[in-house]
């Protein structure tokens, strides 16, 4: 694991950190320092529905392996999920942290952490062993913002923190990426604003694609296409639970279905990998 | 002058059989009670001694040794004043000396010489009726002892009774108690998959975990889970009234079939829970002995609490080592816990956000445990009913045609050779009769959620508990695929 310290002054410092209006004055950095390159920022909320967690991996894996760098902040739900799945495309990927980049935090991020500072990069403003600060986490959001050329915003719920970095994206004029979700899910309340105030809608990796060449980055035509187009739901129970995620009695009575057909079927899907149980009883993609 | 007078002490929840030897002979005027008796034994001497004089008898005015035999082992409670009363009556002549010969004697004595009940007493009478005697006791007491089939019973009011010798005769058991009928699950409105989760449960007693947000109405439902639980068979009313009984409760709604219900506070104490203390008592758990444990607040519990669950859970007694011997009780129940999802109670809730850190959730869960969790096999969770369901009046199913379900269910499953309780390995797997398709289906689960092998083992009784609901000899898919909707989210 090499360490670095890079000034402003120094070649390696990233370009586009420059053009920002608050630039870090040095960057700490364990791994890989051509990670920095212009890449994508992926964030969304620590506490993050099965949907969020999936679609941060749809598009932090078709990032990384389209060679674009996924650049992320190391926390707990999307953030993590971005860095892994970029990780598991072998492609590259950045964790911005708010304590030393030497610092595993949060402990549950340790694993990850030590594998980004081998096989990629963690990045920090502050200087080794500095302990997690509270405001620490709401500035490196700007780095986050700086070191991308788009930002996209999986699953933020209102308010959240993840708004501050969408905020200092538009700030630094690099374009906001949301991935639309349900309005009666209160994860996608973000995201769902975002678009409304003029974010660019990411329903798939064609959108995203576009996206990132609108910004300026050349994604690789290599990468993989989307294998998760969705194809026509003909089971009742499965497009009601696509479409909103439910409780299997409210689907039975919705559906005017017998409770204990409803519970069969989706414990069926759920067998499938179809659909996933939420903590509070819910079932959804 | 000697006379013996036969009686017996509670160890747990059997009473064992000891002779009361009375001596009465010259000497300087005295009362010694020998043979490891508590401080209510060693008490008995001065009840004994005003009760007998207020009776119309003569306290002698000589040296009085007593012995309880068998000598080592420990005496306990009250029910040693009538057998000692009476054994030293007939040392004395005052009683005829062939007068409840072939009695059981147990009784406390007031001052006035007034006879009590004491705790305990239809262990006695089982014992009784196990070695061929009567029963000697509190007149009250006749209707509970009335239970114990072929028992005889001759109840006393005063000490001045034992002079008339009337004979023991066979006493009615006191069914006049009705049958309670508990909360029904027709006031519950909605929450169709917890009720059906009840029914499942109560099908098969299997333990149930219902989650949910403060206010949702889990303890409403676990409270209606007795309701559709079929009534105690003779053999278990005796049973759970026993554990009642020396636990000093009221035993005559178990006498009259109604299951126990037990829900302790969450402070409740390990040997609260389990029993223990000295002289050891029935906890909790024995206390519910065919019935429904109800634990709410399941994570608040003292871990050391819940941990004592699982001797019980697994073997259906319990046993208490202490230097003095062991204590066995029995607790058969099923367990019903609830709980919150979080410390705050909303996480997941689609319109309150939940103020928990991800690690207070974690911690919150891990304080149940895993092996605890393991030997529940089923989860539920129950949402927060909207305002607009609970003014509408629904016309919800009354629990009587429930348990009409659940009984013929226990029918079936009590049709196979292997209990249901008794059921695992290959006696399981030839009780769901599953065909190829259902197998596969089973495999590819157990393999893709990387079950465990007590985890499929858990499942499948389940889905056998949902066969036998629906009628049917075998177990498909559909039965599979309902028993894993209601796996727990970490198994």
């Amino acid at each position: 694991m090499e360490r670095c310290e890079l000034g402003r002054d120094d070649p390696l410092y990233p370009r586009q950190l420059l053009s920002t209006p608050w630039p870090p004055e040095r960057l700490y950095v364990i791994g890989d320092p051509s990670m920095l390159r212009p890449g994508l920022g992926v964030v969304g909320a620590r506490r993050a529905t099965p949907y969020g967690l999936r679609c941060a991996t749809r598009f932090a894996g078709w990032a990384a392996s389209a060679g674009v760098p996924v650049v992320s902040g190391g926390a707990h739900g999307c953030d993590l999920q971005a860095h892994i799945a970029a990780l598991e495309a072998s492609g590259p990927t950045v964790a911005v942290l708010g304590c030393g980049a030497d610092v595993d935090y949060p402990a549950s991020s340790a694993g990850v952490l030590r594998q980004l500072r081998s096989r990629c990069a963690v990045v920090s403003e502050l200087p080794w062993g500095t302990r997690p600060i509270r405001h620490a986490f709401v500035l490196r959001n700007r780095i986050i913002a700086g070191l991308s050329y788009a930002l996209l915003v999986v699953e933020a719920g209102l308010p959240s923190g993840t708004f501050t970095t969408a905020n200092y994206a538009a700030d630094a004029g690099r374009p906001v990426l949301a991935v639309p979700g349900c309005i009666t899910s209160p994860g996608s309340r973000g995201p769902n604003r975002l678009i409304s105030d003029g974010a660019t809608p990411v329903t798939d990796v064609a959108d995203l694609a576009d996206a990132l060449r609108g910004a300026g980055l050349r994604p690789s035509e290599a990468a993989e296409a989307d294998g998760e187009a969705s194809s026509a739901v003909r089971d009742r129970v499965l497009g009601a639970l696509l479409a909103e995620p439910s409780r299997p009695d409210d689907l039975a009575r919705d559906l005017d279905m017998d409770l204990v057909f409803v519970l069969r079927r989706v414990g069926e899907l759920e067998a499938k990998g179809e659909v996933r149980r939420y903590p509070d009883g819910r079932y959804g993609p | 002058m000697q006379a013996t007078v036969l009686t017996a002490t509670v160890v747990g929840v059997r009473a064992v059989p000891v002779e009361v030897q009375a001596d009465v002979s010259s000497g300087l005027p005295g009362f010694t009670v020998v043979g490891l008796g508590d401080t209510a034994v060693h008490e008995a001497r001065d009840r004994v001694r005003s009760a007998i004089r207020s009776s119309g008898f003569e306290f002698p005015n000589a040296r009085v040794t007593v012995n309880l035999a068998p000598a080592p082992l420990r005496k306990h409670g009250t029910g040693f004043d009538l057998p000692l009363a009476l054994a030293l009556l007939k040392a004395t002549g005052q009683v005829d000396r062939g007068a409840w010969e072939d009695h059981s004697v147990v009784g406390e004595l007031g001052l006035d010489g007034t006879l009590r009940q004491v705790r305990g007493l239809l262990s006695y009478a089982v014992d009784a009726k196990e070695r061929g005697l009567s029963l000697l006791a509190a007149a009250e007491g006749a209707q509970a002892a009335g239970h114990v089939e072929g028992l005889r019973y001759a109840g006393l009011r005063t000490l001045r009774d034992v002079r008339g010798g009337q004979a023991a005769s066979h006493s009615a058991p006191g069914c006049e108690a009705e049958k309670e009928t508990g909360p029904d699950l027709c006031e519950v409105a909605g929450h169709a998959q917890a009720k059906r989760a009840l029914e499942v449960a109560a099908a098969g007693g299997h333990n149930l975990l219902l989650m949910g947000p403060p206010g949702c109405g889990k303890t409403m439902l676990a409270r209606r889970l007795c309701g559709i639980l079929p009534p105690l068979s003779a053999d278990e009313r005796l049973e759970t009234a026993v554990v009642h009984s020396v636990a000093g409760l009221d035993e005559t709604s178990a006498l009259a079939g109604s299951r126990p219900f037990r829900a302790p506070h969450h402070t409740c104490s390990v040997a609260g829970l389990v029993g223990g203390g000295s002289p050891p008592r029935p906890g909790e758990v024995s206390l519910a002995h065919n019935g429904v444990l109800f634990l709410d607040e399941l994570a608040e519990f003292a871990p050391s609490a819940l941990q004592a669950l699982r001797q019980p859970m697994e073997d259906g007694h319990l046993t208490l080592v202490r230097a003095d011997g062991h204590v066995r009780y029995p607790a058969r129940f099923s367990l019903v816990g609830a709980m919150n999802p979080c410390p705050c109670g909303y996480l997941g809730d689609p319109v309150r956000s939940c103020t928990c850190s991800l690690g207070a959730v974690a911690r919150y869960r891990g304080r149940v445990g895993g092996p605890l969790m393991d030997r529940i096999d089923m989860c539920v969770t129950v949402a927060r009913p909207e305002a607009a369901g609970l003014v509408v009046a629904t016309t919800e199913e009354r629990s009587c045609h429930v348990m009409a379900r659940v009984l013929s269910a226990r029918e079936r499953a009590m049709s196979r050779p292997t209990h249901p309780a008794g059921l695992s390995g290959s006696a399981l797997l030839a009780a769901c009769d599953m065909d190829a398709i259902a197998r596969r289906w089973l495999e590819s689960v157990a393999h893709a959620r990387v079950l465990s092998g007590r985890a499929v083992t858990r499942m499948l009784r389940v889905s056998r508990t949902l066969a036998d609901l629906d009628g049917s000899p075998t177990v498909g898919v559909d039965h599979l695929s309902e028993a894993a909707s209601y796996r727990l989210e970490a198994g």
